[in-house]
């Protein structure tokens, strides 16, 4: 190898050398590009040459459980443009004819078109005839899409409940918001892609999906037991003087809320839509949390009924605070304690029952806890931790105050009562349809929980009738006509945010439910800040007895036969969809004497879920039917399922713990819509 | 000439495959920057494209047959039509984009541009052949190099086209430094390019100082004269690692890219192959370049090694410009992608160029 053939060797291998050199820099430079800079780039590349518009589809109605509608859509147009192909294809003269037809100026016009898009809106939400006019003009690149407008037909009835769509149809509060996702349908999304030049590219892939429209909501709300509660509501707010009130319908079994009113002393506004008191708001339940506290003390074998508590005469000094009741009182039983209402009895039991306990039993009944309702923004409420409570604490609990909790948490609370003792998880909604009308989904009523024993529901069942019926009962006003009502008034001095409270304004309520041997409707009344004459019974009383009058005509729910005790039953889940407006008068020989359990025509399998074995071995003698029992505790499964026809042989029962989830209760009683036992009567 | 059965066993099959390779790619490529939605036909660029890789192909295999040696003889006869053909287009050529650089020959459009660069590869070989005096070239033998060279890149430049020039320019400084320079001629002529630089500043178009500005700076001037380099920046950068998939390029399809199917076929590419494509693009040419100096330190032959680098030269610097512009490292200047891009003349020129690397691959044996 001679020099002149090394040196050159050398020399090439050093130009390789830079050559690969900037190869890697090359390299590096597109890892750059790709990784650092490619998010950025991307997206300028997607704003370059796409432009997205997106048009809602129609919100899906809003209905009550008789399919009255509580939301619509209607049908408005939108006029679009694409600029370019505007200037392309039209004079001035015509811009000013389509400005005109849009109720627009020239310039305003002009400056819509000169966005340098591909697409614009000129006007949204237009009346039909209007967004004809505009495309009549005839200019190329103008056109126009259907949009929908949400409105209300029912103007402010049940507006918390069904809540407010906004302008895009999107769900802002209520069952606008909870389901929107469902209510709010596919909505179309249109891609305009443009070249470089602006050109709309024509083969470009221009989605022209139609719109899936949303689903329709059929809500357990019954119109005009809605209507009723909330013009009693209102007639109580203003002869009250109270600022504002708010009323629960619900069945206690299912949970299916029949009536949600928040009625407001001041002009409803768009505010009524936004918020709703009945599950958002928490307040101090007074008395009303001595129907919970003997519940509690009864299921926890603080108390028996019959044991006698000295109420001091009016005034006792605990913690050197002194608690009041409104009349002297000596030695009271349970049920005196509850009929007149002793703040000082109850001060006792809670002393008797000790915190822990106490605070046990309230979270059983799910104080301090949402319901899951299916509405948004629902309060938790609020109790404390019992480490933190002192004597005085407690006593004050013991009739509701301190503690606070939401009008829904105490329906669900007094539904455990009046259903056996088991918290279930109240709902709005029904059942969801598709457009064509299938079904969607279909809520069935949820146990969530046992809080306390059939027995004691059974006690208290029996002692809440006290306030109605004894003769110093604190809520005889809310007595209905043929029906055994069980209730409790509350009254509560309301918090004052700068500490202490009121003196002089109350929260007034009434809970109770009817009839008291086979509740069928729970209904809560509760005024907010009452000034004078504060008693729950003077004012929320009247009230709950005017909508349990319409409320039971309107369902058909008749008085029940003296004779029958039954307390823990749930229902068919979906039943109760009564027609009511179709619905005859029930015949006389449909009176059955277990009205919740047969259908009027031909006779269908009882539903035993949830019994105890006794109150299945009762139903089953009483309606002829030999049954073959398995398992202890109370009946989670049958065979054949409830709702079919019921024929001689033997019904085959499965009992075990109810702390059952509602996919096991469903599941062992299937819906048969329109045959229910309830829906035939 | 006898057939030489070591044709056949020396065939350099990695230069063969990678050439092709990268002609599947620049064929891939065009398809896409034609591509004009599913309903139309295959744009006619894409079967003119597949004619001069079938073309090119034969045209490689044919010049491996021939002792490059001979191109010796022919090398200043060659420059010297190269040459007349960059006079003639200044006449009779056509113009693209305003500048006139192709000869229509009815069935072929020419390129003297083309030509040109093998020209200066050939005729700078032949000068350079002998082995330099002791100590290297000096500066007196430089003047006749820097006058062949001047001679076509002042005709390229009155095209105008600015790459090409560059391109020449390169190739001869890449070859000039391999044949051995005197490392005082060497200083001599560095400091003078670096004088001449703020000259060259001078001569740039506005947009392209302002695209070195942006190298250093790229807030200056986002959306200005630096549009091309940013529409290619975007289809890059937009491809991701892995691309959008082939056709589904959307800076290309809806024309945001300029000069696609030639200067920013690389950023067609890389938007529809990704990051992934674009690595195995460059690892292509990289094994080309890399065998081509192989062969050249292994060929004993100096006329063959000068030659080898010569034609590595050409097909480096054009990829480095190319996809330095593309990526935003490098002005605007119309370089094309060597092989991929669209354009017979410079497919033919190229693979003929490969053919002769294969060629003296094989021959670098015999001496």
């Amino acid at each position: 190898m001679n020099t002149a053939f090394k040196q050159r060797r050398t020399r090439i291998g050093w130009l390789t050398l830079a050559l690969a050199a900037l190869f890697v820099v090359a390299v590096l430079r597109l890892v750059v590009l790709v990784t650092l800079d490619g998010p950025r780039l991307n997206s300028l590349a997607r704003s370059e040459h796409t432009a997205e518009e997106e048009l809602a589809a129609v919100r899906g109605p809003i209905v009550d459980r008789n399919g009255e509608p509580l939301a619509l859509s209607a049908e408005t147009r939108s006029v679009y443009a694409h600029p370019r192909r505007v200037f392309e294809s039209s004079t001035v003269r015509d811009r000013a004819k389509l400005a005109a037809a849009l109720g627009m100026t020239p310039a305003e016009l002009e400056a819509k078109l000169k966005k340098p898009a591909p697409f614009v809106w000129l006007a949204r939400r237009v009346a039909v005839d209007k967004a004809q006019a505009a495309e009549a003009v005839g200019i190329e690149g103008v056109g126009a899409v259907s949009e929908y407008k949400r409105f209300y037909p029912e103007s402010n009835l049940a507006s918390a409940v069904v809540g407010l769509a906004g302008m895009d149809g999107q769900g802002l509060s209520g069952l606008e918001l909870e389901y929107d996702k469902i209510v709010r349908g596919e909505p179309v999304t249109l891609n305009f892609y443009h070249d470089a030049l602006g050109h709309p590219i024509l083969d470009s892939p221009l989605e022209l999906k139609s719109p899936e429209p949303g689903a329709q909501l059929e809500l357990t709300i019954d119109a005009s037991i809605q209507s009723l509660a909330e013009t009693q509501l209102a007639a109580e707010v203003e002869q009250s003087g109270a600022r504002r009130g708010a009323a629960i319908v619900m069945d206690p079994f299912s949970g299916e809320i029949v009536a949600m009113a928040n009625v407001n002393a001041d002009p409803a506004g768009i505010h009524d839509r936004l918020h709703n008191p009945a599950v958002q708001d928490a307040f101090e339940p007074g008395s009303t949390m001595k129907g919970i506290l003997a519940s509690i003390a009864l299921a926890d074998r603080a108390i028996t009924p019959s044991k006698e508590f000295y109420c001091e005469n009016g005034k006792w000094t605990v913690d050197h605070r002194t608690i009041h009741d409104d009349a002297k009182h000596g030695w009271l039983d349970l049920g005196g304690i509850i009929e007149v209402s002793s703040n000082i009895g109850a001060a006792k039991i809670a002393l008797t029952l000790g915190a822990d306990r106490f605070y046990e039993g309230l979270r059983a009944f799910g104080i301090g806890y949402r319901t899951g309702i299916d509405l948004p923004g629902e309060a938790a409420g609020l109790i404390m931790k019992p480490s933190t409570w002192r004597e005085i604490d407690l006593a004050n609990h013991g009739f509701g105050q301190g503690v606070g909790v939401t009008p829904i948490q105490l329906a669900v609370a007094y539904s455990a009562i009046a259903n056996g003792g088991l918290i279930v998880r109240p709902y709005v909604v029904k059942a969801a349809y598709d457009a064509q009308g299938s079904v969607i989904f279909r809520h069935t009523p949820q146990v969530m929980r046992r809080a306390i024993p059939p027995d004691i529901a059974h006690e208290m069942n029996q002692l809440l009738r006290g306030p109605v019926n004894g003769a110093n009962g604190t809520a005889h006003r809310a007595k209905v006509d043929g029906f055994e009502v069980a209730g409790k008034t509350g009254t509560a001095q309301m918090v004052n945010p700068a500490g202490g409270y009121f003196q002089n304004r109350h929260v007034c309520s009434f809970i109770g439910f009817l009839p008291a041997d086979d509740p069928r409707l729970l209904i809560l009344v509760v005024l907010y800040d009452v000034g004078h004459g504060h008693f729950g019974g003077l004012y929320a009383a009247p009230v709950f007895s005017e909508i349990a009058s319409g409320a039971v005509r309107d369902l058909n729910i008749r008085p029940t036969d003296p004779n029958y005790e039954v307390a823990s039953i749930i229902p068919i889940p979906g039943a109760k969809s009564a027609r009511k407006r179709t619905a005859a008068p029930a015949a006389p020989d449909a009176d059955d004497a277990i009205p919740a359990l047969t259908g009027s025509k031909s006779p269908v399998t009882p539903n035993f879920a949830g019994m105890s074995l006794r109150r299945a071995l009762q139903a089953a003698r009483r309606l002829g039917i030999t049954v073959d029992v398995k398992g202890d505790g109370y009946v989670v499964a049958q065979e054949p399922a409830a709702g079919a026809p019921l024929s001689r042989g033997t019904i085959k029962l499965t009992l075990g713990s109810v702390v059952a989830d509602a996919a096991e209760v469903a599941a062992s009683s299937p819906a048969h819509p329109g045959k229910s036992a309830r829906s035939t009567r | 000439m006898a057939f030489d059965r070591r044709l056949v066993i020396r065939f350099d099959w990695t230069i063969f495959w990678s050439v092709l390779a990268l002609a599947g790619v620049g064929l891939l490529s065009v398809v896409s920057a034609s591509y004009r939605g599913p309903h139309k036909p295959i744009d006619p660029l894409v079967v003119r494209q597949l004619i001069w890789i079938a073309a090119g192909t034969v045209a490689m295999v044919t010049v491996v047959l021939f002792d490059y040696r001979a191109l010796a003889t022919y090398a200043y006869p060659f420059y010297v039509i190269s040459v007349a053909l960059l006079v003639a287009v200044q006449v009779i050529g056509h113009s693209t984009g305003g500048s006139r650089r192709w000869i229509n020959l009815g069935f072929f459009h020419l390129e003297p541009s083309e030509l040109a660069k093998l020209a200066i590869v050939l005729v700078m070989v032949r000068y350079f052949r002998e082995e330099p005096p002791k100590g290297g070239w000096r500066l007196r033998q430089m003047i006749i190099p820097a006058v062949l060279l001047g001679i076509p890149v002042a005709l390229v430049l009155k095209q105008p086209d600015l790459g090409t020039a560059l391109i020449l320019v390169l190739i001869t400084v890449t070859l000039v430094f391999v044949s051995g320079l005197n490392a005082r001629t060497m200083a001599v002529l560095g400091l003078a390019a670096l004088c001449v630089m703020p000259l060259g500043w001078h001569y740039l178009k506005p947009y392209q100082r302002q695209r070195l500005v942006s190298f250093i700076n790229p807030q200056a001037d986002p959306l200005g004269s630096g549009y091309h380099i940013i529409q290619s920046e975007i289809a890059i950068g937009s491809g991701g690692p892995w691309g959008k998939g082939f056709l589904k390029g959307t800076q290309a399809r809806l024309n945001f890219l300029p000069e696609q199917s030639t200067d920013f076929i690389f950023a067609v590419f890389a938007e529809e192959f990704g990051l992934a494509g674009s690595l195995v693009l460059l690892i292509l040419y990289a094994i080309l370049i890399m065998r081509g100096t192989w062969i050249a330190r292994h060929t004993r032959d100096r006329f063959g090694a000068l030659l080898a680098i010569g034609l590595v030269a050409i097909v480096f610097w054009q990829v480095a410009i190319n996809i330095g512009m593309a990526t935003g490292l490098l002005p605007v200047v119309g370089i094309t992608l060597p092989l991929v891009s669209y354009g017979g003349s410079s497919l033919i020129a190229m693979m003929l160029a490969m053919g002769l690397l294969i060629s003296i691959n094989i021959r670098r044996y015999f001496f």
